[in-house]
């Protein structure tokens, strides 16, 4: 399995990255964690004549924390980075969860947090979980920057809203208002290097009286082409108080709401039933977690 | 295009004329001629391919070579101390018949100093989280496992690196 030739640049600023994508358009293909994209060069699904490895760009990478603002996260941070990242998971444990399902140990050393999302695989682990804590994407170009949210950035099954010269910098989590909790969960045929038939993130916050349901975000994963934001889950839920019977209608609905496939990794009727159950667990191990803060 | 890259592998500087497209374990056992990296599925799926770059384990089969100039590459070999001593590791491996047909053992090895360096006395299930993308198809994990705690043990009680 060899890869066909091309030729390789290595950016050491961002302005040269930018310029480099802009000159070289369609012809080039970013490289940076590379555990999907050479994998596709392998197997000759893709033949791009140039490679842009945007790893030595420092501004690309790391982890920033404000309070009252949230977290910058850069597009070529480590999903290793992210899992033992003690900000990630004291702030957006979901997030934490979601870093550390993904792949193996040497898959995570290699993987980024930008690659993730720009391959936009339905199942992959950390959108979900992002999209659930609100975040949004910086893409940048040589004309400027645009600011968008992940789910309107991830337009469909491996397709992305990037423009012509453009890539994806780095990702703006918001801070979590007092008392909420995310967390996140998925289905699949084992844990190593597998693949879920069903993941889902859930970014809860209560009023003060502990248990009046007064923010939800409900993300499912790999049972629709992109990201799928529950609306019917939190219109059941906010304003009302937390209870059995609430939950279990709630997670009627989220399976309801899901749009899944059959394939290779699960029916879709197995798929439905399975968001009943993790809409169930996670939003009660949410609700637990809030209470506990 | 073929250029000159220096690789540095095991402490050693390597002047290689490389194409950007070589991937890391070819360059590793075809041009330096360490052949204790082994090839497996070339997918990033089996992990035994792995070796460490600036100390944390990578797949090699989707490693470009080229992306690792300036940094250290350790492999198997490199674990062995001057005088061919083994590494504290590879002896629990030979200690604990963690060995079988031996084709998973470097990358085994790899994985498991990465995590000893992360977290001394690793428990158990964090071995085994730290060890489930490296497949061992002689079904020999329970004595991988016990090796690494061993090594752990040994290698906090002994100050070794």
């Amino acid at each position: 399995m060899y890869l066909d030739h091309f030729e390789y640049h290595a950016p050491q600023t961002s302005g040269q990255a930018m310029d480099l994508i802009e000159s070289l358009g369609d012809k080039a293909r970013l490289l940076a964690g590379g555990t999907d994209l050479l994998l596709m060069m392998k197997d000759k699904t893709l033949k791009p004549e140039h490679l842009i490895d945007i790893n030595n760009v420092e501004e690309y990478k790391g982890i920033s924390y404000e309070p009252g603002k949230g977290a910058v996260i850069g597009a070529t941070t480590k999903i290793a980075d992210l899992e033992h990242s003690t900000l990630i998971q004291e702030k957006y444990y979901a997030l934490h969860q979601a870093a550390g399902e993904l792949g193996s140990t040497q898959v995570r050393t290699m993987a980024t947090v930008g690659g993730n999302s720009c391959h936009a695989s339905p199942a992959a682990e950390t959108p979900t979980p992002l999209v659930a804590l609100g975040a949004k994407v910086v893409l940048s170009s040589t004309s400027g920057e645009r600011e968008m949210p992940l789910e309107e950035f991830i337009t469909g099954n491996r397709m992305n809203a990037l423009a012509e010269g453009e890539l994806l910098t780095r990702f703006l989590v918001p801070d979590l208002p007092p008392k909420s909790a995310s967390r996140y969960s998925y289905i699949g045929l084992r844990d190593a290097m597998e693949i879920d038939a069903v993941n889902m993130a859930v970014n809860l916050t209560v009023e003060d009286d502990g248990r009046t349901v007064k923010d939800l975000r409900l993300v499912m994963g790999s049972v629709a082409p992109r990201p799928l934001v529950s609306t019917e889950v939190p219109s059941l839920m906010i304003g009302k108080e937390f209870d059995e019977k609430l939950l279990e209608k709630a997670a009627q609905a989220a399976s309801e709401e899901a749009k899944p496939i059959s394939d290779i990794r699960a029916s879709a009727e197995y798929r439905r039933k399975v968001v009943a159950v993790l809409a169930r667990r996670l939003l009660k191990n949410a609700f637990d977690a809030v209470r506990e803060v | 295009m073929k250029q000159l890259i220096s690789l540095e592998i095991n402490d050693r500087v390597y002047d290689l004329p490389l194409d950007p497209r070589d991937l890391l374990v070819d360059v590793i056992r075809k041009k330096v001629g360490l052949t204790g990296t082994k090839k497996g599925c070339g997918q990033g799926d089996c992990g035994a391919c792995t070796v460490l770059v600036d100390g944390k384990p990578i797949l090699s089969c989707l490693t470009l070579a080229i992306t690792c100039r300036g940094k250290k590459i350790t492999t198997i070999e490199g674990l062995t101390g001057d005088t061919g001593e083994l590494h504290p590791i590879q002896q629990a491996f030979v200690d604990y018949g963690a060995v079988q047909c031996g084709f998973c053992t470097p990358g085994m090895i790899l994985t498991a100093k990465a995590l000893l360096d992360r977290i001394a006395r690793p428990t158990e299930e964090e071995i085994k989280r730290s060890i489930s993308g490296n497949i061992c198809r002689c079904t020999g994990y329970k004595k991988i496992i016990e090796a690494i705690e061993a090594a752990g043990n040994t290698i906090s009680a002994e100050g070794v690196k």
